[in-house]
């Protein structure tokens, strides 16, 4: 009985693995987002209609791209972003004290100061900025309203954001934002309220215009995120605005 | 001014920190999601950023960042899967004890008598639900245990990815034996 359970789970999963003709998880982005080249691009996409295989996968990589923590997941993804960004500082604080002692295998726990982790180094500032402002906004944030006697000012981790913010009556022509001193150029980016991106660009000022395929996105009632990233010279991040949130009145 | 993001534009320690500003939170949650437990859900999400900076170079930045992640992602979680949760087996047994007690109506049973993976396929493309027919595949296919199918797939009802395989089976079972009876009479 054991033996035959065996060999039929054996068979399912011939049968239900990639075949050679499945598209890869980049190839399914790169025909969910049409980056895909032609023609392989054509063929692929014949495949993947009618592959109940490349579909799951298509609807995995789309639900990885949307995921959110849901109420019930909040503390424990906190808890674990909190304690990644303090691994991160710590990678980048000092050498690996474990390879120094012990060299060799490490305990799973201590792979991050078992790297010599250049880039972690500096990605370990921005984590730690994301995790704090990621999370503090793991919660739908009030519309701020702005005062039709000054422009609203939202300060958050470094970068100042002018517009748009809060509830506006028709959909924005730009994004603006107080210039930094030490940011050379800055990267923007829109998204929907998940965290999936709309529109990103970049710019040495200290607005930047939308273009009209986004504005035309921005209907009433659906709010959305941007923010701002200031970089130096050298592309380091120097500043970040957090995230800020707006949306047209119905 | 340039729009979208370039990768590896401005050196490879700028475009990491990117790379986890924009996309910790989908990979700390799939990651949960996988592993159910907040400390597997740690070691594997960890594990995951490490692998992306180890394969940096690899990366070629013709595909979007978040999709070369979700491939990581994928990886580093099927063979967590693969190395904590061996199949639970008392599960198949309670899906089975809920099918007619028929060996030959077992679709495992027709797919070996037909030695055919086509066939399977065909049969799992036409008589399932959509939802079914992916607790199906990463159930047997990718031996993703139920209860995680269920987080993974966000699935709201009460025996969650259990009761579609079982409806999965029974649909399946159903379109065996119409395909056998049809068999005979053109025999």
């Amino acid at each position: 009985m054991v033996e035959a359970r065996s060999r039929e789970r054996s068979l399912l999963r011939k049968s239900l693995s990639p075949s050679h003709a499945c598209a890869t998880p980049l190839e399914l982005g790169g025909l969910a987002d049409g980056s895909l080249a032609q023609p392989g691009a054509a063929h692929l996409r014949d495949h993947v209609s009618g592959c109940a295989r490349c579909q799951t996968e298509l609807k995995l990589l789309n639900d990885f791209e949307n995921a959110a923590p849901g109420p019930d997941e909040e503390g424990a993804v906190r808890w674990i972003s909190a304690r990644l960004e303090r691994r991160f500082s710590e990678a980048s604080a000092r050498p690996s004290p474990w390879r120094a002692r012990h060299g060799g295998a490490l305990p799973r726990r201590s792979v991050f100061t078992a790297l010599n982790l250049g880039g972690f180094a500096l990605a370990a500032a921005t984590l730690a900025a994301a995790v704090t402002i990621g999370l503090r906004e793991g919660r739908a944030p009030e519309l701020a309203q702005p005062s039709p006697a000054a422009p609203t000012v939202l300060r958050s981790a470094g970068i100042t954001t002018l517009s748009p913010a809060g509830d506006l009556d028709a959909a924005p022509n730009e994004l603006r934002w107080e210039p930094q001193t030490d940011a050379a150029s800055y990267s923007v980016q829109v998204m929907e309220v998940d965290y999936v991106e709309l529109w990103s660009a970049e710019t040495r000022d200290a607005s930047i215009a939308l273009p009209p395929a986004l504005r035309a996105r921005i209907v009433p009632g659906k709010p959305l995120l941007w923010e701002v990233v200031g970089k130096d010279a050298a592309g380091r991040v120097v500043a970040w605005s957090g995230k800020q949130r707006f949306r047209i009145r119905r | 001014m340039s729009n979208h993001l370039a990768a590896g534009g401005s050196g490879a320690s700028v475009w990491l920190q990117e790379l986890f500003r924009r996309h910790y939170t989908k990979v700390v949650t799939w990651c949960l999601r996988v592993a159910g437990d907040r400390e597997e859900a740690y070691d594997l999400a960890q594990g995951v950023f490490v692998k992306a900076q180890r394969h940096l170079g690899a990366f070629r930045g013709d595909s979007k960042v978040s999709t070369w992640l979700y491939s990581i992602t994928r990886s580093e979680c099927l063979n967590y899967l693969k190395s904590r949760c061996p199949l639970n087996d008392s599960l198949d047994d309670d899906i089975a004890e809920a099918l007619p007690d028929d060996p030959e109506s077992r679709p495992e049973h027709a797919f070996e008598l037909h030695s055919s993976v086509q066939a399977a396929r065909v049969l799992l493309d036409r008589e399932l639900t959509d939802t079914e027919k992916r607790v199906f595949i990463l159930h047997y296919g990718d031996d993703v245990p139920l209860l995680t199918i269920t987080r993974m797939l966000g699935l709201e009802n009460p025996s969650g990815a259990k009761a579609y395989l079982v409806s999965a089976r029974r649909k399946l079972a159903r379109a065996l034996r119409r395909w056998r009876a049809s068999e005979r009479l053109t025999a």
